[in-house]
C-alpha cells in the first residue's frame, strides 16, 4: 500500500500494528450518479461489494443511486445483485449479499433538476441519521461527461459540496477528463468551481492495476534496477496497449475519441510516469505526482512538420481475429464510413532530461490487434562486440506485463550446451498468477478504497491531466489541420499495425518487440 | 514415469544422496506444460507416526496459494537403529493465469533414531538456494536447541495452543532467536488464529473520532472454546500490549483486572462456552458496547457497536477457518517481523 501518513493525519489506531489489512475508511455516503449504466453495474458495486466481503468496508458505507429512470430500491437492488453475480470476482455469498443491499438506496432525478438535488439533500441527512455515515460523501461522476457540469452546479446550489465539522466531501471523477487542453482546463474550472482539488479524485483504472503499482516496488525496492535505469545501459523502451476487441458499442464516444486521446492521453502516459519518473522523496501521493508530471512535462514537443514522422495513425480495416472474419473499422454501426478516427497510433517519443537523453520510447496502442496484451518492455543496450557479443543481436529485455498474465521476465543469453560457444537468449519469468495463489483485488476495489481512505496517490491531479493534454494537442491539431494532414494508415484487422508503424523503428534500426 | 500430477501420495522413493538428481529427472520427465514455481522452502517436522501422510496431504492444499519446496520430515526419535528413508513428489494445479499446471516439488523423510542431529543435515542439503526457510514445527521443542538449524531458519511456524508449559517452551523458542541473532521471525499460530478477530475489533477504531474510546475500556469479556483459553489470553494480551494495560489482580482462573496506564481499571472476564475458538468479544468503553460475534452461518463474523438497548447495524466480516491449511495460508501471507506479538505474550506470559 502506498498510503503514507502525513503531518495533519491523526495517530493512527494502535490495534492496526501488525495486522495484514488496511485501515477500514470512514463511514459515508457514495453517490453514484449514472447508477443504471454500465459502468456502476459492472464495476463499481461488484467492486465495493467485495470490498465489503473481505471485511474492509465498515458497516456505515451506504450506495445512493442517482439516475434518471424510475425505480424503486428494491428493483435498483435487485438489478445490482443480478450485476453483481455475474461480474463480481468472487462468488456473491446470500448471507453478506443481504446486508450489504440493506445500504443500497435509489435516488430517481434528472441530473439537471434543482429540485433532485434538495431532495438528495433530504434522503442523504436521512441516511447520516439511520446509517452513521457522519456527513462523509463520495460523489462518484459515471454519468456521461456532458453532464458533468449540471450535476456539479446543482450540486453547489444543493449546498452538497460543503463540509461540516469532522466530515468530508470527495468527488470521482472518470475519463475522458476533457477532449483537449482547453475542454480539460474548462472541465477543471467547473469542477473546482464547486470542489477544491483536494477533493477531487480523477481516477484511471489503469493505476489500481497490481502490476501498475508493481513498477514502483521493481524500481525503487530492487537495488539492481537503479544504477541501470538510465541513457548509459537503456538503449529504448517501449509500452504496448493492444487489444482484439473493435470498437463494439462505443462508436458514439470513439469516433470523437480516438486511440491517441482513449489511450495515450490518460493510461498509456500514465505508465510512461512511472517507468521514467526520479524516485520520489516519500510515498505520499503529492511527491509521486510531483515527480510523474516533471516526466510529462520533459517530454520533447514536435513541430507541425515532425508529427507525421514520429506519430503513426491506424485504422482498422476488414479482417480476422482469432480466425473469425471481422468488418473494418469504417463498417462498424454508428461509425461514419469515411471516418478518419484513428484506432491504432504508435508514437517514438523523447524525454528530454538529464536520465532520459537520447533513449526512444516507442508507444503504440491499437484496437483489432491479433492479441490483447499491456506491456512495458526495457531493452537495454548491447553488451560490448567483443568475445561472445560480436554476432548477437538481441538485446537484454525487461518486460513488466501489465495485463492478462501480470509479470515481469527477463531476458538474458545464455550458452547452449556443447562443444561449441553458441548463444541464445533465455527468459526468466515471474508470473503473478504463479507464484502467489492470492487473487489481485479489482483495480476499482483499490481505487474506490482508496478515495474513501482520502488517498489521492493512484489519481491523476489537475496539472498530470492538462500537461498530458497539452503534449497530445499539437498531434491531434495536425490531423485535424487543413493541409498536409499526416496520412491515415489502413492495417488489416488481426494484424500489429501498418507498415508505418514499424517504419517508425525499422529507421532507427529496431523493431517491436514480439508478443 | 508418470507425469507430474497432483498426488497425495509419497512419490518416488529415491536414495538420500541422489535426491537433486532425482528431482531434475522428475522435471524434464514431466509430460504436458508444467511450471516449477516457489517462493520459499516449507520444511514440516512432526514426531506424530503417521504425520508424512498427514503433512503431504496438507501441502498439497497448501501449495495451490502458496508455491514452496515443501520438505516434510517425520521423525521417529526412539527407534533402535538410525534410518533415512525419502521419497520425491510434486503437487501440480492449475494456474489463475490459464491452464498452465503449476507444481511445487516435496521431498519427503522419514528419520528414525538420532533425529536431533540428523535433522540439520537432512534440511539444509536440500534447500532451494537464495529462498527463505520456514520451518513448521508440530512437535514441542526440546533441548538441544540445535544452533546448526536455526541459524537458517528465516521464520519458525509453531502453535502453542496444545503447550502443556508455555513458558518453558516459549524460553526454548526465545534461545532459537537469540541463537539466529534476532534474525528468526516466530510465527505462532495460535497467534494466527486471532487475525480475524483482531481486525474485527480493530476496524471500530479506524475512525479517528473513536480513538478516545480506547482509553475509556473498562470491561472486556471472551467466551472461548474448550481447549482454547491460551488463545483468548493471548488476545487479552494484545489489547494490553498495545493500549499499554498492565496485569492489577487476578480473581480465579477466568477473571483478571489489568490497570491502564492512567490508573483506570480494567476488567477482564474470559469464559468457556460452545462454539468457535474465540467465540465472541464484547468490550466495553463507556456506554458503548463493541462486539465482535460469529454468525450463525460459521465462516463469517458479526461485529456491531452501540449503547445498550440501542438498535445496531451489524455488518458482516470474514472469520476465516480454524484449520491447518487455513491458519497456514494466512501466515503465509504475511511479512515482516511479528513485534506485536511477542509484546503481547510478554503482557499475559504469566497466566499462560
Amino acid at each position: 500500500m502506498l498510503m503514507n501518513r502525513t503531518a495533519d493525519q491523526p495517530e493512527p489506531n494502535p490495534l492496526r500494528e501488525g495486522l495484514a489489512t488496511r485501515p477500514v475508511p470512514q463511514p459515508c455516503s457514495i453517490v453514484i450518479f449514472g447508477a443504471t449504466g454500465d459502468l456502476a453495474h459492472r464495476k463499481l458495486v461488484p467492486a465495493l461489494y467485495n470490498v465489503a466481503a473481505d471485511g474492509e468496508l465498515p458497516p456505515a458505507v451506504t450506495i445512493v443511486g442517482f439516475a434518471r429512470r424510475k425505480k424503486s430500491d428494491d428493483e435498483f437492488r435487485r438489478d445490482l445483485e443480478e450485476a453483481t453475480r455475474k461480474f463480481s470476482r468472487q462468488p456473491v455469498r446470500d448471507e453478506i449479499w443481504k446486508t450489504f443491499a440493506q445500504s443500497i438506496f435509489y435516488h430517481q432525478s434528472e441530473f439537471g433538476d434543482e429540485s433532485g438535488y434538495k431532495a438528495l439533500v433530504e434522503r442523504l441527512d436521512e441516511i447520516d441519521k439511520t446509517h452513521g455515515t457522519r456527513g462523509n460523501r463520495l460523489f462518484y461522476f459515471a454519468a456521461g461527461p456532458d453532464q458533468f457540469e449540471p450535476i456539479l452546479k446543482h450540486l453547489k446550489a444543493a449546498g452538497l459540496n460543503q463540509t461540516c465539522k469532522g466530515s468530508w466531501v470527495r468527488v470521482i471523477v472518470e475519463k475522458p477528463f476533457g477532449t483537449d487542453l482547453a475542454s480539460a482546463r474548462e472541465l477543471n474550472r467547473i469542477i473546482h468551481n464547486s470542489f477544491t482539488e483536494e477533493q477531487t479524485y480523477r481516477i484511471d483504472h489503469f493505476l489500481g492495476k497490481e502490476t501498475a503499482q508493481n513498477i514502483l516496488v521493481l524500481r525503487f525496492a530492487n537495488a539492481i534496477f537503479a544504477p541501470l535505469w538510465n541513457t548509459h545501459y537503456i538503449d529504448h523502451v517501449q509500452i504496448t496497449a493492444a487489444e482484439t476487441l473493435g470498437v463494439g458499442t462505443r462508436a458514439g464516444y470513439y469516433e470523437r475519441a480516438g486511440a491517441l486521446r482513449d489511450m495515450v492521453q490518460n493510461h498509456l502516459l500514465q505508465l510512461l510516469c512511472l517507468t521514467a519518473m526520479e524516485p520520489p522523496t516519500d510515498l505520499s501521493a503529492d511527491s509521486i505526482r510531483d515527480e510523474k508530471i516533471k516526466v510529462v512535462r520533459s517530454l520533447r514537443r514536435w513541430s507541425r512538420n515532425e508529427i507525421a514522422a514520429n506519430v503513426v495513425r491506424g485504422q482498422y480495416a476488414k479482417g480476422a481475429i482469432h480466425g473469425d472474419p471481422v468488418l473494418g473499422y469504417r463498417q462498424e454501426e454508428n461509425v461514419n464510413p469515411d471516418s478518419q478516427t484513428d484506432t491504432f497510433v504508435a508514437l517514438r517519443l523523447f524525454i528530454d532530461n538529464w536520465r532520459w537523453a537520447d533513449v526512444p520510447i516507442y508507444m503504440r496502442v491499437g484496437k483489432r490487434l491479433p492479441k490483447s496484451a499491456t506491456e512495458i518492455s526495457i531493452h537495454f543496450k548491447k553488451a560490448p562486440a567483443v568475445l561472445f557479443n560480436k554476432d548477437l543481436h538481441d538485446l537484454n529485455v525487461l518486460v513488466i506485463r501489465i495485463q492478462p498474465d501480470e509479470g515481469i521476465s527477463l531476458r538474458i543469453h545464455a550458452k547452449v550446451p556443447g562443444t561449441s560457444f553458441h548463444i541464445e537468449p533465455v527468459k526468466m519469468d515471474f508470473h503473478y498468477g504463479t507464484s502467489f495463489g492470492k487473487a489481485s483485488p479489482e483495480a476499482y476495489e483499490r481505487l474506490l478504497l482508496d478515495a474513501m481512505s482520502g488517498d489521492a496517490t493512484l489519481f491523476a491531479r489537475r496539472d498530470e491531466v492538462e500537461q498530458a493534454w497539452a503534449f497530445i494537442d499539437p498531434i491531434e491539431q495536425a490531423w485535424h489541420a487543413k493541409k498536409d494532414v499526416p496520412e491515415l494508415f489502413f492495417y488489416p484487422a488481426g494484424s500489429w499495425g501498418p507498415e508505418a508503424a514499424d517504419d517508425l523503428l525499422a529507421r532507427d534500426g529496431r523493431a517491436w518487440r514480439r508478443l | 514415469m508418470p507425469a507430474v500430477t497432483e498426488t497425495y501420495s509419497l512419490g518416488v522413493p529415491v536414495e538420500v544422496g541422489k535426491i537433486d538428481q532425482k528431482l531434475k529427472k522428475l522435471w524434464q520427465e514431466s509430460e504436458g506444460a508444467v511450471t516449477r514455481a516457489s517462493l520459499m522452502n516449507l520444511a514440516v517436522y512432526s514426531e506424530d507416526p503417521g504425520s508424512l501422510d498427514r503433512n503431504t496431504q496438507l501441502m498439497a492444499r497448501i501449495t495451490e496459494d502458496h508455491a514452496c519446496r515443501a520438505i516434510v520430515i517425520e521423525a521417529d526419535c526412539n527407534a533402535e537403529n538410525d534410518r533415512v528413508d525419502a521419497w520425491i513428489s510434486a503437487h501440480c494445479h492449475v494456474s489463475r493465469a490459464g491452464s498452465k499446471q503449476v507444481c511445487s516439488e516435496q521431498i519427503s523423510f522419514r528419520l528414525n533414531g538420532g533425529c536431533t542431529t540428523q535433522l540439520p543435515n537432512i534440511v539444509l542439503s536440500n534447500l532451494d538456494s537464495d529462498l527463505p526457510l520456514y520451518l513448521w514445527w508440530q512437535h514441542e521443542f526440546r533441548e538441544p536447541m540445535d544452533p546448526q538449524l536455526w541459524t537458517w531458519v528465516d521464520r519458525v511456524i509453531y502453535d502453542s495452543r496444545p503447550w502443556q508449559d508455555f513458558q518453558a517452551q516459549m524460553r526454548l523458542v526465545e534461545s532459537a532467536q537469540t541463537e539466529a541473532k534476532q534474525r528468526i521471525v516466530l510465527c505462532d499460530l495460535n497467534w494466527t488464529r486471532l487475525d480475524k478477530v483482531r481486525f474485527a475489533l480493530a476496524q471500530f477504531f479506524d475512525h479517528p473520532t473513536s480513538h478516545h474510546r480506547l482509553a475509556k475500556i473498562s470491561k472486556l469479556r471472551i467466551d472461548f472454546a474448550r481447549g482454547f483459553r491460551s488463545t483468548a489470553l493471548l488476545f487479552v494480551g494484545w489489547l494490553a500490549a498495545q493500549l499499554n494495560w498492565c496485569p492489577e489482580k487476578t480473581d480465579g482462573e477466568n477473571k483478571l483486572q489489568f490497570v491502564s496506564s492512567s490508573g483506570r481499571k480494567i476488567d477482564i472476564e474470559i469464559r468457556q462456552r460452545d462454539g468457535q475458538p474465540i467465540h465472541e468479544v464484547a468490550l466495553t468503553a463507556a456506554d458503548i458496547e463493541f462486539v465482535v460475534t460469529h454468525a450463525k452461518c460459521g465462516d463469517l463474523l458479526e461485529v456491531s457497536r452501540g449503547k445498550p438497548g440501542e438498535k445496531r447495524i451489524p455488518q458482516l466480516m470474514p472469520a476465516g477457518k480454524d484449520d491447518p491449511v487455513s491458519l497456514m495460508s494466512e501466515e503465509l501471507m504475511r511479512g515482516g517481523p511479528h513485534h506485536v506479538y511477542l509484546r503481547a505474550v510478554d503482557c499475559v506470559r504469566d497466566f499462560l
